[in-house]
């Protein structure tokens, strides 16, 4: 089977951010398959792997979202930027704002696919498909970005703290449309890392990947985000590493204290791209690396 | 089988409703309206119904860019993008890049650089060059062969490929040990990250 014997979909293109609540709304209460498409570069290879609708089964409806306004563009308002849930990973690497002031989104989506995977694919996609492996959502969860979501009840904000509870699973509802992701900067210049190991630079899922962006005031980090792909069900936020690095002066962070406080935030497993033990290697390293860029004598 | 086939022959199979969109594409420079199902990739469009069998299906899953086409001018894999989603947009495939017999530079430069064994990826490639192009971005042999990274050559003809491009773009320097792209290192930041 190939991508163009696709089973059937229906296909819509919404007028509006209303007529999309409005359709999913309907279609959720019912349980009838929906699909909210914008870049399509994962659903469309998932079509091939999951198992086939049953016959009796409802016939998923598609929803074209990648032209809506309101889920497109890049703003920065003051410290905040704000990107289009379907404003692609090529959007986001030309954007003046994210160039300017969010260097290290740039960097990751460089590495998202090539130039190609780029021109389609999508923060929205990335997030609704929730993979912990995903790299765009573990640069967000460096930058604690919200995520705005909208439904028939109107609209919510979602921190990325209380976003991922399991595997592919969120505390977003069904019903529930992404529309942008929202991110308190830090300063312009302020440190940032992003390091992917893969089986080679691009166009590999990662095998580890570390997001991080920190604000240093003298020998302290008064900021540390921190994001990690592919160690855990969920993208770790590696939160005993950031309270450990925020909670005393960089000269004073030792290797040891690091790579406990790594162990104890991840939860690697043995699966066909790495193994446990390369995985929890990598993640001790690269952590490593960022705080001893940082300052700390690691 | 043409798309047009598939549609028959799945509506058979299924209690599912026929399902057809009229969309309008302009593709090599020509305003064409094509019947798609919603299932039906651009690339099927082109290859199976429009008979534009330059861009090839290699993997189908978006890794190979053999499939490379210039939609509304950027380069996209036409494998896995839904025509129907493109309605309105200007496609240009292989075909449409010379002008009757006389071939693009980028073809021309291919001949003459050899950069090509099999033949396979080559119109994705070629595809794929003249987006790099038109972007403007890759000044050097570095940023040409991280700018191109989606289009795999089995054959391996990459350094041949990397010069026709060059040459193509009017590249004077080729750069091979200068700046480096960040391979195998992580990229850091604080005024320090890299400018591409």
């Amino acid at each position: 089977m190939s991508v163009s014997d696709l089973r059937l979909f229906e296909m819509r293109r919404p007028a509006d951010l209303p007529d999309v609540c409005a359709v999913l709304a309907e279609r959720v209460s019912r349980s009838e398959p929906t699909v909210l498409l914008a870049g399509g570069t994962d659903w469309l290879v998932e079509q091939e792997t999951r198992p086939a609708f049953a016959k009796e089964a409802a016939l998923p409806l598609v929803l074209d979202v990648s032209r809506l306004p309101a889920l497109r563009g890049i703003t920065l308002d003051g410290d905040r930027l704000r990107i289009g849930a379907a404003a692609t990973y090529l959007d986001m690497r030309r954007d003046p704002a994210v160039l300017a002031r969010a260097p290290m989104l740039e960097r990751m989506g460089r590495d998202i696919g090539a130039i190609q995977i780029q021109a389609r694919g999508t923060l929205g996609g990335n997030l609704a498909t929730a993979s912990p492996a995903a790299d765009g959502v573990t640069a967000l969860a460096a930058y604690d970005a919200t995520l705005v979501v909208h439904s028939v009840r109107g609209e919510r904000r979602i921190p990325f703290a209380s976003l991922q509870t399991a595997y592919k699973r969120s505390t977003r509802a069904a019903d529930e449309v992404i529309v942008a992701v929202e991110i308190d900067l830090p300063p312009a210049g302020s440190p940032w890392i992003w390091r992917k190991v893969g089986t080679r630079r691009a166009q590999s899922i990662s095998k580890v990947a570390l997001a991080g962006v920190a604000v240093r005031e003298g020998d302290r980090l008064t900021r540390l985000g921190l994001g990690m792909a592919s160690v855990a069900p969920v993208t770790a936020l590696l939160s005993r590493v950031r309270t450990l690095a925020t909670s005393r002066p960089l000269r004073d962070l030792t290797a040891a204290d690091i790579d406990a406080a790594v162990d104890a935030d991840v939860s690697p497993i043995d699966d066909i791209r790495s193994t446990r033990d390369y995985r929890a290697h990598c993640a001790r390293s690269v952590v490593r690396a960022f705080l001893r860029d940082l300052g700390a004598p690691v | 089988m043409s798309a047009s086939e598939r549609t028959v022959a799945t509506e058979g199979t299924t209690a599912a409703p026929a399902t057809s969109h009229t969309i309008t594409l302009t593709i090599n420079g020509a305003k064409k309206q094509v019947e798609v199902a919603p299932w039906t990739t651009l690339l099927d469009l082109l290859r199976e119904s429009l008979h534009l069998t330059g861009a090839k299906k290699g993997c189908d899953h978006g890794q190979c860019g053999a499939c490379t086409v210039l939609v509304d001018g950027k380069r996209v894999n036409s494998c896995l993008t839904l025509a129907i989603v493109k309605d309105g947009a200007e496609v240009t495939t292989i075909e449409g890049l010379s002008a009757g017999d006389a071939l693009h530079p980028l073809q021309q430069a291919f001949i003459d650089h050899d950069a090509f064994q099999c033949g396979y990826c080559t119109p994705g490639q070629i595809c794929s060059a003249e987006g790099l192009i038109r972007e403007k971005r890759a000044k050097t042999a570095d940023d040409v062969r991280e700018l191109m990274s989606g289009n795999l050559c089995r054959c391996g003809a990459y350094s041949n490929i990397v010069a026709a491009i060059e040459e193509v773009m009017g590249a004077c320097t080729r750069e091979r040990d200068g700046r480096g792209n960040g391979q195998g290192r992580h990229a850091v930041g604080g005024g320090r990250g890299e400018e591409r």
